[in-house]
């Protein structure tokens, strides 16, 4: 991801919108406080965005304000909202929102249950991607939900970012909260880089 | 809420009690309530306290009420000299007259100052109104900010779609200096429609940009328009 960041001008001008909403966002926390960053310039002091992110959530912003209310929107784009959702077994599968087999993993690891609550919901849904995705195997699988699991509860309540990490065959796995650079020794490969946050809203989006 | 089973609060004279669920809560007195206190309607007359957070459908500080926590409700009232130690959260209505103190974020559908009132951090609302004095440490960002100057005031920024700043009438009485000024002081200003006086500000941004008499600005950046009155001081403007 990259880190180039924009300036508020620079941002109004790009996607044609005006203070007013930009600031109506921000009280409804569709944009996060943390994107705002305050830097000090020759012309005093001016608001940068980090780039990516805020040209997509904008984006995100435009294309469903028509259909949905800036409260719905906001209910969508918070991370924590959704914990009230309880999905059953057969619903999610009958809603395609994740496979089969990424479920049977998780219940033989996790025991069974009938229903899903919003939090173990995440756990295999982010399973679930890399499993497809291709990027890890089913013991991998398994490693990754013994880390979420150790993680549950405070999952998504901060930047947290999964990683694997592989060397000469053995993976490890990662959960880490608020790095920005990781570097690793030569021989070890980072095969996977996945922001929790952005998983919570994908599934949300899915659900 | 609902207030089925739930019974009533009053503390006349001295006296405290412990927090809970109610359905009225009257302090008359100096009375105390220790814990965290949820009712229907609260009312503070003479010098009460909560000690906790409060959440309340309809509430009204007239005396010299202090909550030492937040408060999350519906529509509050400060009407003498009240203060609240941390946030303010409410889906309605502020309407504060007297001096108020708010140890937090100040957020409300609409806040209407008439005194004075001092905000720890941000204060957010759709409407914003004061015909008084207020200090934000924060920013103040609401979609419609209309401001009567009286005296000072004072925000670190302020952002929102119309930003109405009006000083004070001028007439006879300008012929001396007076003794307080009426003064807005705030670092950056940035909305869409501006209409800015006696106002002091390091940058002001906007789409259309009216500076009117006795306002300070170091830089203005307009999209559309610019007017500036010739009693206004702007040291540089330039088109974006």
């Amino acid at each position: 991801m990259s880190n180039e960041l924009i300036s508020k001008k620079d941002l109004l001008d790009l996607t044609g919108i005006s203070y007013g909403q930009l600031y109506r966002w921000k009280r409804k926390n569709l944009i996060p406080e943390e994107w705002f960053i305050r830097k000090s310039t020759f012309t005093g002091q001016e608001t940068f965005f980090p780039k990516e992110k805020v040209l997509e959530r904008i984006d995100k912003i435009q294309s469903m304000k028509e259909t949905l209310s800036l409260d719905e929107l906001a209910e969508l784009l918070s991370p924590l909202s959704a914990a009230g959702v309880e999905l059953s077994k057969n619903e999610l599968l009958k809603r395609n929102i994740v496979t089969n087999k990424s479920l049977e993993l998780y219940v033989t690891e996790n025991g069974m249950t009938e229903s899903f609550p919003f939090d173990q919901l995440l756990k295999v849904f982010i399973l679930d991607k890399l499993l497809s995705s291709g990027d890890i195997s089913l013991d991998e699988g398994r490693m990754l939900l013994q880390v979420l699991k150790e993680a549950s509860g405070t999952l998504g309540q901060s930047k947290h970012e999964l990683l694997l990490i592989r060397k000469l065959g053995v993976t490890s796995c990662l959960l880490v909260n608020g790095a920005e650079n990781i570097i690793v020794d030569q021989g070890s490969k980072v095969t996977v880089r996945l922001s929790v946050m952005s998983c919570i809203e994908e599934l949300k989006t899915n659900l | 809420m609902e207030n089925g089973m739930k019974g009533n609060l009053t503390i006349n004279g001295y006296g405290s009690s412990n927090g809970g669920h109610f359905n009225q809560v009257k302090l008359n007195g100096r009375g105390i309530v220790n814990g965290n206190l949820e009712c229907v309607l609260f009312e503070c007359n003479g010098s009460g306290a909560v000690h906790g957070d409060l959440k309340v459908d309809n509430g009204k500080i007239s005396g010299s009420g202090k909550v030492k926590g937040a408060v999350e409700g519906n529509n509050f009232t400060i009407e003498g000299h009240g203060s609240v130690s941390e946030g303010v959260s409410l889906l309605n209505k502020m309407n504060i007259s007297g001096s108020s103190k708010i140890g937090g974020n100040l957020r409300a559908d609409e806040i209407q100052i008439k005194g004075k009132a001092t905000i720890a951090t941000d204060c957010e609302a759709e409407n914003f109104r004061s015909d008084g004095q207020f200090a934000i440490g924060g920013l103040l960002s609401a979609d419609h900010i209309d401001v009567r100057l009286y005296g000072e005031s004072t925000a670190a920024e302020i952002g929102g779609q119309t930003i109405k700043i009006k000083g004070k009438k001028r007439g006879f009485f300008q012929l001396f200096k007076p003794f307080f000024q009426t003064k807005l002081t705030v670092s950056v200003i940035e909305g869409d429609e501006l209409q800015l006086e006696s106002t002091k500000a390091e940058v002001v941004r906007g789409k259309n940009v009216n500076i009117g008499p006795d306002c300070e600005i170091d830089l203005v950046e307009y999209k559309e328009s610019f007017l500036c009155d010739d009693d206004a001081k702007v040291r540089e403007f330039k088109k974006i």
